[in-house]
């Protein structure tokens, strides 16, 4: 055994590693060298331009998916608690039936889905107003970054809630029991007693579901009207329109370095828990 | 474990590779309907004339983007012996893109029905030259879709429209400039209506300053726009005309006319080509520069050009304006087959009011000036 | 008076978990009535007339829907394999062995997910071309994996950073070797999170199609590359059968992923 610890974790994530560098980390040589550079001579030109245009939709961008998260997290508590804690077999039974189905719909579908339920004449009013509900002359369009925010959450909530259910699942039923016993509500039982040990696995499926919501192309392109818009979609209109896969790269920079702070955070936590074991 | 996943990789490596010689790959850009047209019409008839031939037809995605993608596939095999399609179909922007780095293969001196399109659009794409590399395969056209039963009295000028959409809030709707070509369309035609010299723009001569004489229509326009639903793109729009919310929109002709026979637009909607006019584009049957089947491909576009298929296909089944010049397809087609393209737009309107875009330079002057002076 | 209060608050839960219903179900709901409506416009709130025809559309002859199916599914299926044979060692790696710059390999398993551009797959296509892959299966699998690597190496992290290193010890105290102790002990306990990071690989994997059209088109078609055609292009009835197609693989998966799970959640119980 003259193999150190260290050793072993470099070969164990080797394969992996390799995949990734193959496959993205050497193609992404060539677009940061065209995000930085203009006839071979280093730039920030296209950094410039990039904020110079697209400015508000880096604010809007990060609103909405800042936002999402948020919703998506309190609502995928809400789900995981009420799964775990909940004592009604019945509203168990059918809140896990539910639940996950939105998980098995691709975005692309999500948003079409969402591009005639959410709008002003769409299934949803139509339904409130059939059921007495709502006046007709109500009825207003949420096809804009409500929207938006709308198809995220109802699509990431899932993907949220199964992993946070999983885990409250193996934490230890004991502890809970014991907290119920002593008279505490099932809201500070879950507050306080599960939540904070499954913590670590919340975490990491918001930042997931950040990631996943800034590369999104289909739910802001199918959803919302294009002013503001998100990232994606003026990357996508810098090639498709002008050809430019410098500004677009330059973009794409941009919007790693957002998803990078929010997984560094993460990242950042994870080490100072573990730091006093 | 690692080992089976290999396993099977390789297996599926051999299970998908062998594809006989004789296939004709047709890569369209453009709605699902182009790539069905291929698929279920053009493909089976050409099957049937070349015993043994498979064609191949996919898709890659609607407008400017798909031609991109054709373009990105075709430049990311610039090093290979043969290039993965034989056929594309792409759009104007693209066209000049390709001819300009020697992706395309001037073919149409091997095509005898070449000679049966000699209008503008066969030569000219967005100011490029791409005579000999492009067949047109049709036309289309953008144009105001309007609700009859809310609208009595359409706006027939861009002036006009403007006042409409003053007095009725929010019931225009477009696409601003990003998720599709029709709201790019009217943009467009908003700049040659009020933004000057319009011959120029889609004529050239490229004169870098024109862009500064546009800074009244963009502000006027930003004002528009206060007053204007922007739409989640070309389907957006019709979305929104199907379900009431809009009463008017710019929409692709030919894409109004296939969502009315699919039953998703009202049967009271018409169509109504504003003065001084909205650009309409062609989109083109090209061969690359490096395709493996080059004389199966010729012989594809061929028989896709020859009069009897565009009138069959482009215009009884899809309501397209032909590519080929109409004068060929007299006697090939009934007479209300023909009527029906020109039932709301007449040919008078077209000739009058159908324009090119503006030539690519102007083009892009356009588009920026728009995210820097209307959208920011 | 208790009793009241109880059913009060039975009335509310059962409300809540209606309004529940319908914000989940209802987008669902319209999908499939737009698979079924042949005319449905303003100002009608439901389909004018229904039928099959944009089913039949979709099955004809000509089409390729149910070949696109099968190539989608096996693809996802070598995706998941593939990227769990990657994402176990690389999961213990990082959640539980001293790794220098641990930090800095995270990052990097999130890239493919994180930088959002065309610009990567058209250099990935060039590297393929070169190595005579493009338009294999193959590629596309290791395109695939690439993509969703991120969800299974953060997961199976996550899985095993809370597995008890107690239990570990205990088994290596009794004499295990720490192969073994891997195998019978630690593995087992974070199976639950890594069969769900699975789940999400296929998903992904299912719902992939730009990178599929730039190495794999047009020798491999996958059904998404049709759905992405026709819902860009407003095809909803084309799109919303699509969607529905693609509905069963995934909820076969994970019905089949749930047997599963639940015989080894209850072996661990025993254990």
């Amino acid at each position: 055994m003259s193999l150190s610890q260290r050793h072993l974790a470099l070969i164990l994530i080797a394969p992996g590693l390799v995949l990734v560098a193959a496959l993205f980390l050497y193609p992404l040589c060539f677009s940061l060298i065209s995000a930085f550079s203009k006839d071979g001579r280093f730039t920030l030109e296209w950094f410039a331009k990039a904020f110079e245009l697209y400015s508000t939709d880096m604010v809007f961008t990060v609103v909405i998916v800042v936002t999402s998260c948020a919703l998506t997290a309190l609502a995928a508590i809400v789900i995981a608690g009420t799964l775990t804690l909940g004592e009604n077999r019945y509203i168990v039974g059918t809140l896990k039936a539910l639940y996950r189905w939105p998980l098995f719909i691709p975005f692309i579908v999500a948003a079409q889905c969402m591009r005639t339920f959410l709008a002003k004449n769409g299934l949803m009013n139509n339904s409130f107003v059939s059921l007495g509900l709502m006046e007709p002359l109500q009825a207003v369009s949420y096809l804009d970054w409500r929207g938006i925010i709308a198809t995220f959450v109802w699509k990431q909530t899932p993907f949220v809630a199964l992993l946070l259910a999983g885990a409250l699942a193996s934490i230890d039923r004991a502890t809970l029991e014991a907290g119920r016993n002593l008279g505490a509500s099932r809201l500070r039982v879950l507050i306080e007693l599960a939540l904070p040990q499954v913590m670590q696995t919340l975490l990491v499926a918001l930042v997931l579901s950040f990631v996943t919501m800034l590369s999104v192309l289909s739910v802001p392109l199918m959803v919302s009207g294009s002013q503001p818009t998100m990232l994606t979609v003026d990357m996508a209109f810098r090639i498709n329109a002008y050809g430019d896969y410098a500004t677009a790269n330059a973009l794409g920079v941009i919007t790693y370095l957002i998803s990078a702070g929010a997984a560094i955070l993460y990242l950042k936590r994870g080490l100072s828990q573990e730091a006093p074991r | 474990m690692r080992i089976l996943t290999i396993a099977c990789s390789l297996a599926a490596l051999m299970a998908a590779s062998p594809l006989s010689a004789q296939t004709l790959n047709v890569a369209s850009a453009g709605d699902q309907n182009m790539v069905d047209y291929v698929k279920d019409f053009l493909g089976p008839m050409f099957e049937k004339a070349n015993p043994g031939v498979k064609v191949v037809s996919v898709g890659t995605g609607a407008g400017d983007s798909g031609s991109q993608k054709i373009f990105e596939k075709l430049d990311a095999q610039k090093g290979s012996a043969t290039t993965d399609f034989d056929v594309v179909v792409i759009h104007q922007k693209a066209a000049g893109q390709m001819v300009k780095d020697g992706l395309l293969d001037k073919y149409t001196a091997n095509v005898p029905t070449a000679k049966l399109a000699t209008g503008e659009a066969a030569r000219n794409a967005l100011g490029t030259d791409v005579s000999g590399y492009v067949i047109p395969m049709f036309q289309s056209q953008t144009a105001l879709a309007y609700n009859a039963a809310m609208v009595k009295t359409p706006p027939s000028t861009f002036a006009e429209l403007a006042e409409w959409a003053k007095k009725n809030p929010k019931q225009f709707g477009y696409n601003g400039i990003k998720g599709g070509m029709s709201g790019v369309s009217f943009v467009a035609g908003w700049v040659y209506a009020f933004g000057g010299d319009a011959e120029k723009l889609m004529k050239g001569p490229y004169d870098a300053a024109t862009k500064t004489t546009w800074d009244k229509a963009f502000a006027d326009l930003k004002e528009f726009n206060k007053n204007a639903t922007i739409t989640p793109g070309n389907a957006g729009t019709l979305d929104m005309l199907n379900r009431g919310e809009i009463a008017i929109g710019p929409v692709w002709v030919d894409m109004f006319y296939s969502w009315q026979a699919d039953g998703k637009l009202p049967p009271n909607m018409k169509l109504k080509l504003i003065s001084p006019g909205m650009p309409g584009q062609p989109m083109y049957y090209a061969v690359p520069a490096k395709a493996g089947q080059k004389k199966l491909a010729e012989a594809f576009i061929a028989l896709a050009t020859s009069p009897q298929v565009q009138a069959d296909g482009i215009v009884k089944k899809f309501n397209w304006y032909p590519g080929i010049d109409a004068a060929n397809l007299e006697g090939k087609l009934d007479k209300a087959a023909w009527d029906k393209l020109f039932v709301d737009v007449t040919p008078a309107d077209l000739a009058k009011n159908g324009k090119a875009f503006p030539i690519a330079p102007y083009f892009n002057d356009i588009l920026e000036g728009y995210e820097k002076k209307v959208a920011n | 008076m208790i009793r009241l209060a109880a059913s009060a608050r039975m009335v509310l839960a059962a409300s809540l978990l209606a309004a529940f219903a319908f914000v989940l179900i209802g987008p669902i709901l319209n999908l499939a009535l737009w698979s079924v409506a042949e005319r449905w416009y303003t100002p009608y709130k439901l389909p004018v007339t229904y039928g099959t025809r944009y089913w039949e559309q979709v099955f004809r002859p000509t089409g390729d829907a149910m070949a696109s199916l099968g190539t989608s599914v096996w693809i996802a299926v070598l995706t998941v394999l593939f990227a769990l044979a990657l994402s176990i060692p690389a999961g213990y790696a990082l959640a539980r062995l001293k790794l220098p710059m641990r930090a800095l390999f995270m990052l990097m398993f999130l890239l493919p997910q994180a930088f959002p551009s065309v610009a990567i797959y058209i250099n990935v296509a060039r590297i393929f071309y070169q190595l005579g892959i493009n338009g294999t299966v193959l590629a596309v699998v290791l395109v695939h994996t690439a993509h969703g690597l991120v969800f299974s190496v953060w997961i199976a992290a996550a899985a095993f950073a809370a597995v008890d290193k107690d239990l570990e010890l205990a088994a290596r105290n009794m004499g295990a070797s720490p192969l073994r102790a891997f195998f019978t002990v630690t593995l087992p306990l974070a199976a639950p999170g890594i069969i769900a990071s699975g789940i999400f690989v296929f998903l992904e994997s299912l719902d992939e199609f730009t990178g599929t059209f730039f190495v794999g088109v047009p020798q491999v078609t996958t059904l998404p590359l049709l759905l992405y055609n026709a819902a860009m292009g407003g095809n909803y009835q084309v799109a919303s059968i699509t969607a529905l197609i693609l509905l069963v693989p995934s909820v076969l998966f994970m019905l089949f992923i749930e047997r599963f799970l639940r015989a080894d959640v209850l072996a661990k119980v025993g254990a």
